[in-house]
């Protein structure tokens, strides 16, 4: 095979689905012996087929849950398919999730050992890749300071420099390039780019469609786990995105937030606090986000059955986070007149930064009340201490007359 | 150097680096644990229960049986974590995954290793002067650590799909510390004929058995050690690797 080929034939990949419920503290100790929850297959890939020559760059493009990160994870040889085969050739830089193998105790230099290690290269390689790697971070300073040191940037910075500098055959790219400020996206982008010159082969994942046609000449289109459309990129994301119309609309507006429904039930008051009942916007890692609502309804008599729903969604659209009490297996709600529900979320926050905040409350098959990103929240990670802090300080001034 | 030998290398160094950050007395601990609990030890079964009498240098006696014993248990108890600490990093990079419980065995091992290096010479100062048999030590530690491994592949997998292996193993260890020949010695008479027949089938009695004799008292070990000990590694290694190799790709998913 030649170096950067890519082949995916009839390939299918199956999920196995949990279905936890444990509202009982009885039913949770049930859970504890024998798991006793019911199991559901979900195949994330369906008879997927299509080769990728080297050199080429390829968007993957889909809704969510489509099976582009799954293709992905298949091509850097993470999982392997359930049926069907997949053969790449070359040396894989995936960039998937930048800097998940480094150890907040060791130093970025030791990581980066650590890190070529797990992708197969030997300590001589890794010293002569390691000016390199600190030049292009801009982290020559910080190479021997712990990385729970650094800030999320930082970090990200390593891990991209990391896994770009093996000069690999075939790089995977699932959408990271969102992170870091603009000048060091920009390097990023150049990087890439060079690799593509150089005829690498590209595989992207991105729900931006100006990054797609920027970096990519031919697109795949996965539906549901099938490849529904492979071509040219400007064919393919031309019918994407008008199949989709109706859903780019939905995002496209996401920017500012939409109010509808009947209006049946309806939120009246809401407030945002944490777990402590404090009112807040902004929560960090391992804070409880409660969403206190009073809702009301115009009926004379009670409603019953009410979903209350949220969802939480980055400022281009794309939800993160989404329930509601039905998925969730506890009680709907029934509201005679009016009464105070809540929601608390304790979000794992992989990726800070601002998001926004949707509620609904949905019956059976009516929308009494949306109210779609509406509520614009703040995720920290977790909170570092600072490298350097002061513990004596003394600022001494001295002004003579002459120079006022 | 291979690339597997160099990921296991680059795995334990990170492993032994980053257990010491942040402690006072950092690598002395690999010396300390066990000495903490000879102490106890030698405490319960010479002053309050009058049974470590019998032996010379009880205390020396236990802590040839406690290093190989604390090097298993600590080795199946961080194998049940291992797979579940580095889930994001398997989620990422493909990488040869068995490496993981392997590289925390052989950690466990160097710490085992270094503190029999001290235990050796208190032996020697004590008078428990090695004889010709020590040169079979070092087989004796390789298959240790490679029937631990296996346990510790089994332990792995099976915590990722049920986190009660790892509750469980807590108490399945205590059981079996006292069902091997830590606190006792076999062959001595100290403990039922019948109760001995039972316990030579334990995994770990055979490999008890060879340090005591071997560090202890610098005889050869008796054949039925051997036999226990190479049947049991050959057994639990071509299980764990079966079970993990079986298991991997589902794993990956489950995680």
């Amino acid at each position: 095979m030649r170096k950067g080929l890519i082949q995916f034939s009839d390939v299918c990949l199956d999920y196995r689905l949990y279905r936890d419920r444990s509202v009982s503290i009885m039913e949770t100790l049930m859970n504890v012996f024998g798991r006793g929850t019911s199991r559901d297959w979900f195949r994330a890939l369906d008879h997927a087929s299509f080769q990728i020559s080297p050199g080429e760059s390829v968007a993957l493009v889909g809704s969510n849950g489509a099976g582009k990160s799954t293709t992905l994870k298949l091509l850097a040889g993470i999982y392997s398919p359930t049926s069907g085969k997949v053969r790449t050739s070359g040396r894989i830089a995936s960039l998937l999730d930048l800097g998940v193998g480094f150890h907040p105790e060791l130093t970025g230099a030791e990581n980066v050992f650590l890190n070529g290690a797990l992708l197969g290269f030997d300590q001589k390689r890794m010293v002569e890749l390691i000016p390199g790697i600190a030049e292009f971070s801009m982290l020559e300073r910080f190479m021997d300071t712990p990385v729970k040191y650094y800030s999320s940037g930082m970090f990200m910075r390593l891990g991209f420099a990391l896994a770009t500098s093996v000069n690999p055959d075939i790089l995977l790219i699932d959408e990271v390039l969102a992170v870091g400020d603009a000048a060091f996206q920009a390097k990023c982008y150049d990087r890439i780019f060079g690799f593509r010159e150089s005829g690498k082969t590209i595989v992207f994942v991105s729900h931006d469609p100006e990054a797609v046609r920027r970096l990519c000449t031919r697109a795949i289109w996965l539906d549901s786990g099938r490849v529904r459309m492979d071509g040219p990129v400007d064919d393919v994301m031309g019918a994407y995105l008008d199949a989709n119309t109706g859903r780019l609309i939905n995002t496209a507006a996401s920017a500012a937030p939409r109010e509808w429904g009947n209006r049946e039930v309806f939120f009246s008051r809401v407030t945002l606090t944490n777990g402590s009942g404090v009112p807040s916007r902004t929560f960090r890692q391992g804070d409880t986000l409660k969403v206190n609502a009073l809702i009301e309804t115009r009926e004379a008599e009670e409603v019953k059955n009410i979903i209350l729903g949220f969802s939480i969604h980055r400022p281009d659209g794309e939800t993160v986070l989404a329930s509601n009490n039905l998925e969730n297996g506890e009680p709907l709600l029934t509201i005679a007149g009016s009464g105070e529900a809540s929601i608390s979320i304790t979000p794992e926050i992989v990726e800070p930064g601002n998001y926004l905040l949707s509620i609904s409350l949905t019956g059976n098959d009516t929308d009494y009340h949306w109210q779609d990103n509406f509520y614009p929240i703040s995720m920290l990670g977790a909170k570092k201490m600072p490298p350097l802090r002061i513990k004596s300080l003394r600022v001494v001034g001295k002004l003579d007359k002459k120079s006022q | 150097m291979t690339g597997g030998m160099l990921l296991m290398k680059s795995l334990v160094e990170k492993d032994l680096k980053v257990r010491y950050k942040r402690s006072f007395l950092g690598f002395l601990w690999f010396l300390l644990k066990p000495l903490f609990s000879m102490v106890v030890y030698t405490i319960v079964f010479t002053k309050i229960i009058r049974f470590g009498g019998a032996i010379e240098h009880f205390s020396l006696f236990l802590l040839t049986g406690l290093l190989p014993w604390n090097f298993f248990a600590a080795s199946l108890s961080a194998s049940a974590k291992t797979l579940l600490d580095n889930q994001k990093l398997i989620r990422s990079i493909y990488f040869p995954r068995v490496a993981l419980p392997i590289s925390s065995v052989i950690a466990n091992a160097v710490h085992m290793l270094m503190a029999m290096v001290v235990l050796e010479v208190l032996l020697t100062a004590f008078g428990h002067i090695p004889g010709l048999s020590i040169i079979t030590l070092p087989v004796a530690i390789v298959l240790l650590a490679a029937m631990t491994s296996g346990f510790a592949m089994m332990i792995s997998v099976g915590n990722v799909y049920y986190r009660d292996v790892s509750q469980f193993l807590e108490v399945i260890l205590l059981a079996w510390f006292y069902a091997s020949p830590i606190i006792y010695p076999l062959g001595a008479g100290l403990i039922p004929a019948r109760m001995e027949a039972v316990i030579k089938f334990n995994p770990v009695a055979g490999a008890m058995e060879i340090f005591h004799s071997t560090m202890y008292y610098g005889t050869w070990p008796e054949l039925w050690a051997w036999v226990s000990l190479v049947t049991w590694t050959a057994v639990i290694l071509a299980a764990g690797l079966l079970v993990f190799k079986r298991m991997e790709p589902s794993v990956v998913k489950e995680l």
